[in-house]
């Protein structure tokens, strides 16, 4: 945890606290907000570097440059081709190959399509043929390529600490397996992270009858197995869940953040989305949580309550529901919960609406609540008959996970695969001798005797079960890049099992004919192995859990997995890193999250370093107000702090497994200011809307009744009719073009889970700027979703007209901390490039470096491109990146700080920079076998921008390309040379082909059958900012809500309500 | 006095010797700086004295025996050394010349060809598209059947490009006449010239051929 002294704190104290500053919207606030960067964001350097002093530098580098240039010649140097000696057969160089493989996760594994280019991975797509797959992934799936290309992986085998070749460790592992088959395993045992490998399983029995006496345990940081444990002891057989959100109409979260933070949740996310179709009847969500996340943003109904209390109100609920099923009778008034804090009247009323759909019904509980609530859940969803309906339960092997009986002592060697134990269960103690096959050199290797580097899935033979019971194939994609194991070798050897190679395991585990093996790895999946869903009946007393209630001196923490870096395995993943959190939008940090109230009461604001003491343990780290946060809870989230994660992820946040005790809701926290500040690096300070209309909301019931809510007549300013001196170039191009190219993002199925912004950096190339530069708002992301909190304009004061210019913006310190931020709706808005026909970018380039093509896309000839940034400034959206360094040439310790070395200042691997270029002007400040990854892991497809340039979001045209040559090319001397959506030639963008819940569409408007022009005429279907004209290609469809008119906390949407008593104009007839 | 005489002359003179050097620095920059110059012409010896003279010219071999990626992928790849063993095995069985290519087929060690066409990293030229709708290899390498030692032909300019992708019409041929380079339409010119505007523009509009000179067509 180190505050950073040299982004220092202004006079009034919270400069850099900014979200809540919008709301106290001080002068230089909004001031901030208006310009399209921050102070500072154009001067080069600021601690040493003026921009006089660079120009200084910059003349004497060009001074050399001419030199170098005189000497090189003008003529490009010369670069050898070389052929294959033996040509392969079925392959043509420069062609793009796809193979199917898949991602192991904890309790299931998500099939994936990857992309080759040249033999080495470059794209990971969702496999569209896996059944029922969209052919989407989730964030980590799509960030997983880039720890295949990460320069600080394990590369050596070693022991003690020193490197040995791979026949000295390999010839160790037989010595281990022949000194434990001597005597049955005695000392001998295995920690390892879940997995759902059915070649793993039959090595572990092996091993288990091998070596009799040895043991396994099955650790993870992140609990997921809980789902299959508490509907084992449920249903009385060893069962896991399948939750069809598509099928119910009533879903219960009980603090499960399916959307979000749960294993599994793009599954989630796509079930989900099929489910809340305006026009084809919507399911209705209630979630009752403490953190905000992104199932509570999707909700209709939210009711905030601490961690530790949601036991109290399942309980409450299943009563009421027992009740009913034991005596027939509906619910009457009399049924009422007293809960203290609780409105009674919101959990009774969210019981009827149970009742009353029952069969369609789910209940879901999260993976950081305790067994007992998972239980009470069945027993809800068995009182409504969801089994075998919503719920779904597959026959699956019982798995022990845990470290019971885990004894240090009676461990002779212990055999460690994968996870990082060490930092996990912060152990300090060690058996005595440990092997360990781990990923990274990380906080374990380090106190292990043998390290054996680990494969990447995308380098290993392997196979997984997905949630649903299929078998998937893991085949690689490429030979291991650093000589790293597949985890299945490493058994086999430990086992001294024949054959090692992992190929022939799998094949082994699979069996069959070799016509089906070859079916399998084409297809990547086993057809018909899902598992069949099974009826059974609830059979489980359901123990009590006492609650605590919290307060300011006996906090509750909830420990959480974090959407980023997971439980810390890709806290060196660029991408995660500086991927905004869904829910905060911060980068480059975990924060103590805290409600508005709480934070109050304890005098701590944003940035304020607290102490926090959770059972005689107690660890450091900044606060960050979350609003819609449960009174007196604090959200911390696991798997920062890393001291050994490698150059990206070291001492980034701080470690909250410091405090973890392997229970993700404690109580009996307190929390000290320690005077420290820390500056956290937001990527939007900008919570509201200002009352534009940027999303807009209804609740269902106004949809039925006004389909067109959306449109500019009830919902904005209509735009103006002018008549132009000018025709527009676009309007002559169409005539002749092919296609015309257009995008529509359903707001209704977006819950804003970061997959596609992720995806889009993979595909496009785009760089990591670091929290430094993340803080000059120079994040790069071509793609970002734009999360707005709205509040009842009510809650501010009584009186019926709420005005924003007047009260909300009447400064007042404390304003920050008012009230009504407690209980926000937000909303998710993907924003990138709208591709508008007459766009206000391209008339200000002094270059034309941004003009349209005859298919209306907006494109940037980066070699054009200047760098005046006239463009992004004359953005309504805000969707233009500058590459204010060069990024990609910049050496990896320099991204979490201020200093950005020139080749002037900046030696790498003990040679001065100036030198390196000298010989290779492409060399860089990074040493040469990074560099070298760095080349492997980028897109070739698309230009590596180099610093002074402008860039945006291009549709993927490099996509679009590719399809049209394709077919061109295929077509030959014929017009057949169209893409279409019915021969599905049409191709799609990395976001769209990413998103789970399918909320983007993106295709040829100019044909009228096409998905994207039908979903255009959708009464729904809206532009952003369409009075200025600008006639965006991207629109959005607006979002429905379907809250229940009976629920005591039943309104419209905030967003609506702020729209109108902001923009004082009465909407058109309601 | 302070400056003397001749001075007066002085902003003349300069005028008439910065004149003088703006008229030969504009046309030196526009010869020697662009790719008509400093492409046109390259022509580096090759590790193996290959001839396409040989080869594409007198023996009559297709471009696409040894292309044979030109119509699937961007790049028109280089034969592998088993691809040139093919016949060698049998003929100049044991010349030395051939003694790279033998090494490279029989321990799969690559030979190091001099590369000579190349478009800058910022243009995705592709090789399948001009060569299955109707453009010549002829039109951008020249007669390579002439060559012993290929030789950069043609500037590959950016202005080199844009006159073919702004009139398709006068550079499209039949499909099947792609790799033929020395096919014409008529052994007379008038008449060649002819034929050529006739179809080139029916090709354009049956194929519908689009004049595409919108950035996204090359860069992105």
């Amino acid at each position: 945890m180190n505050s950073n002294p040299t982004n220092s704190t202004p006079a009034n104290g919270r400069r850099y606290w900014r979200s809540l500053d919008e709301l106290a919207d001080q002068p230089e606030f909004k001031d901030w907000l208006h310009r399209e960067f921050p102070v500072g964001a154009s001067e080069l350097v600021e601690d040493g570097q003026s921009r006089r002093n660079f120009l200084k530098i910059m003349s004497a580098s060009f001074a050399f440059a001419g030199i170098a240039t005189l000497g090189a010649g003008c003529r490009r140097p010369e670069e050898k081709l070389e052929p294959f000696g033996k040509q392969p057969e079925n392959y043509t160089f420069g062609d793009v190959q796809y193979f199917a493989t898949a991602m192991p996760t904890r309790i299931g594994a998500i099939p994936l399509v990857v992309k080759s280019y040249e033999g080495r991975p470059v794209k990971i797509e969702g496999n569209s043929l896996y059944p029922g797959s969209n052919g989407s992934t989730d964030r980590y799936a799509q960030a997983s390529i880039l720890d295949l290309y990460d320069p600080d992986r394990a590369r050596h085998f070693k022991h003690d600490g020193k490197v040995v070749s791979r026949e000295e460790a390999l010839g160790f592992l037989d010595e281990l397996s022949k000194k434990f088959a001597a005597n049955s395993g005695e000392g001998l045992a295995f920690l390892a992270e879940s997995s759902t490998s059915p070649s793993r399983a039959r090595l572990q029995k092996i091993i288990a009858d091998k070596f009799p006496k040895s043991k396994w345990f099955t650790y993870d940081a992140i609990d997921s197995g809980i789902h299959q444990r508490a509907a084992t002891q449920a249903f009385g057989q060893s069962v896991k869940p399948v939750f069809n959100f598509d099928k119910a109409k009533v879903i219960l979260s009980l603090d499960c953040d399916f959307l979000g933070g749960e294993d599994d949740s793009h599954n989630h996310i796509r079930k989900f989305a099929a489910g809340r179709k305006a026009e084809q009847g919507m399911s209705r969500l209630y979630a009752v949580e403490s953190l905000f996340t992104l199932t509570g943003a999707s909700a209709d109904h939210r009711l905030r309550v601490p961690a530790s209390r949601i036991f109290e109100i399942a309980k409450a609920i299943s009563t009421m529901l027992s009740h009913l099923h034991e005596t027939g009778n509906p619910l009457g008034q009399s049924a009422q919960c007293n809960i203290e804090g609780v409105d009674s009247n919101w959990v009774s009323e969210c019981a009827k609406d149970l009742v009353a759909n029952a069969g369609k019904v789910l209940v879901v509980a999260g993976q950081r609540q305790p067994l007992e609530v998972h239980l009470l859940a069945h027993t809800i969803n068995s009182l409504l008959d969801s089994i075998g309906n919503t719920v779904g339960l597959i026959p699956t092997n019982a798995v022990a996970t845990g470290l019971e009986g885990f004894d240090l002592d009676a461990i002779d060697t212990l055999v460690v695969l994968g996870g990082n134990p060490v930092y996990h269960l912060t152990a300090t103690a060690k058996p005595k001798n440990v092997v360990r096959l781990g990923y990274y050199e990380d906080e374990t290797a380090q106190k292990c005797d043998w390290n054996f580097p680990a494969a990447h899935y995308l380098e290993s033979w392997s196979d997984a079960t997905t949630s649903d019971g299929t078998v998937v194939a893991v085949q690689p994609l490429i030979q291991p890049l650093f000589g790293g194991l597949p985890e299945l070798e490493f058994l086999a050897r430990v086992a001294g099992e024949s054959p090692t190679s992992a190929h022939e395991i799998v094949r082994g585990t699979f069996g069959g004919s070799e016509e089906d093996w070859k079916k399998f790895l084409f297809n990547g999946f086993a057809n018909g192995t899902a598992g069949k869903s099974e009826t059974l009946s609830f059979q489980a007393a359901v123990p009590a859990v006492q609650s605590v209630a919290t307060s300011g001196s006996n906090l509750e923490v909830i420990f959480y997995r974090d959407s980023k870096v997971d439980d810390g395995r890709y806290a060196n993943n660029g991408w995660m890193q500086e991927l905004p959190d869904p829910v905060t939008k911060m980068t480059w940090d975990n924060a103590v999250l805290i409600s508005r109230k709480t934070a109050r009461e304890l005098g701590v604001a944003n940035g304020d370093i607290v102490e926090i003491s959770l059972n005689g343990k107690s660890v450091k780290g900044p606060i960050w107000t979350q609003p819609g946060m449960a009174d007196y809870s604090l959200g911390l989230a696991l798997g920062y702090g890393r001291e050994r994660a490698g150059r990206v992820g070291n001492s980034v946040g701080f470690n909250a497994y410091k405090i973890f005790s392997g229970k993700y809701i404690e109580n009996g926290a307190t929390i000290k200011k320690t005077g420290e500040t820390h500056v956290l690096a937001c990527t939007q300070h900008h919570w509201s809307m200002e009352g534009r209309p940027a999303v807009r909301e209804a609740n269902l019931e106004e949809f039925l009744k006004e389909p067109e809510f959306a449109q500019e007549k009830f919902h904005g300013v209509e735009p103006p009719v002018v008549q132009s001196l000018y025709a527009n170039p676009l309007d002559e191009a169409k005539k002749t073009a092919l296609h015309q190219w257009g995008m529509t993002v359903d707001l209704n199925a977006c819950v804003g889970c970061g997959t596609c912004v992720v995806a889009c950096q993979s595909e496009n190339n785009i760089p990591i700027v670091g929290k430094d530069q993340v803080l000059r708002g120079r994040e790069m992301h071509w793609m970002r979703i734009d999360r707005y909190f709205t509040s009842d304009p009510k809650r501010k004061n009584n009186s019926s007209r709420f005005s924003l210019s007047a009260d909300m913006n009447q400064t007042d310190e404390n304003q920050q901390f008012a009230e009504w931020i407690d209980d926000v709706q937000a909303v998710n808005q993907p924003m990138l490039c709208q591709q508008c026909e007459s766009a206000p970018c391209e008339s200000v380039c002094p270059v034309a470096a941004t003009v349209h093509d005859q298919e209306g896309l907006n494109v940037m000839a980066y070699n054009r491109c200047i760098g005046t940034r006239y463009c992004s400034n004359n953005c309504p959206y805000k969707v233009r990146r500058f590459n204010f360094l060069d990024y990609n040439k910049r050496p990896l310790t320099e991204l979490k700080g201020t200093i950005y070395s020139t080749t002037l200042t900046h030696k790498t691997d003990g040679v001065w920079d100036l030198l390196r270029w000298w010989k290779n002007p492409d060399s860089g400040m990074r040493s040469e076998d990074e560099w070298d990854l760095i080349k492997l892991s980028k897109n070739p497809d698309v230009t590596v921008r180099m610093r002074g340039v402008m860039e945006k979001c291009t549709y993927c045209t490099q996509r679009i390309e590719h399809a049209k040559i394709s077919q061109k090319a295929k077509a030959g001397a014929s017009d057949n040379v169209r893409l279409s959506e019915a021969a599905g030639t049409i191709p799609k963008t990395a976001c769209q082909q990413a998103c789970p819940a399918g909320a983007i569409v993106f295709g040829d408007v100019s044909d009228a059958n096409s998905s994207v022009s039908k979903l255009k005429l959708s009464p729904l279907n809206y532009s952003v900012l369409g009075n200025l004209l600008t006639k965006p290609r991207t629109t959005y469809l607006a979002r429905v809500r379907n809250p229940n008119p009976a629920m005591p906390d039943y309104h419209d949407p905030f967003s609506t309500e702020e729209f109108e008593s902001q923009s004082l104009t009465p909407k058109g007839n309601s | 006095m302070i400056f003397p005489k001749w001075t007066n002359s002085l902003p003349l003179v300069l005028g008439v010797v910065a004149a003088l050097a703006g008229a030969a620095i504009v046309p030196a920059v526009t010869i020697y700086l662009t790719p008509k110059y400093t492409r046109a012409g390259y022509q580096p010896v090759q590790p193996v004295p290959f001839s396409h003279n040989i080869h594409a010219g007198q023996l009559g071999v297709d471009c696409r025996y040894c292309h044979n990626g030109v119509e699937k992928s961007w790049f028109a790849n280089l034969p592998g050394a088993s691809t040139c063993m093919n016949c060698h095995s049998l003929v100049l069985k044991d010349d030395p010349r051939l003694a790279i290519v033998r090494d490279s087929a029989a321990n799969n060690t690559p030979i190091p060809w001099v590369q000579v066409h190349k478009v800058p990293d910022y243009v995705y030229f592709n090789h399948s598209v001009h060569v299955d709708r109707g453009i010549s290899c002829v039109k951008c390498h020249g007669r390579v059947d002439q060559m012993d030692e290929v030789r950069h032909d043609k500037s590959f300019s950016m202005s080199f490009c844009l006159d073919c992708h702004r009139n398709p019409a006068a550079n499209i041929r039949p499909t099947d006449k792609v790799t033929k380079l020395d096919w014409q339409w008529s052994t007379n010119a008038a008449e060649a010239e002819h034929l050529q505007d006739v179809n080139g523009k029916k090709f354009v509009h049956d194929w519908k051929v689009e004049s595409l000179t919108s950035c996204s067509a090359c860069h992105r």
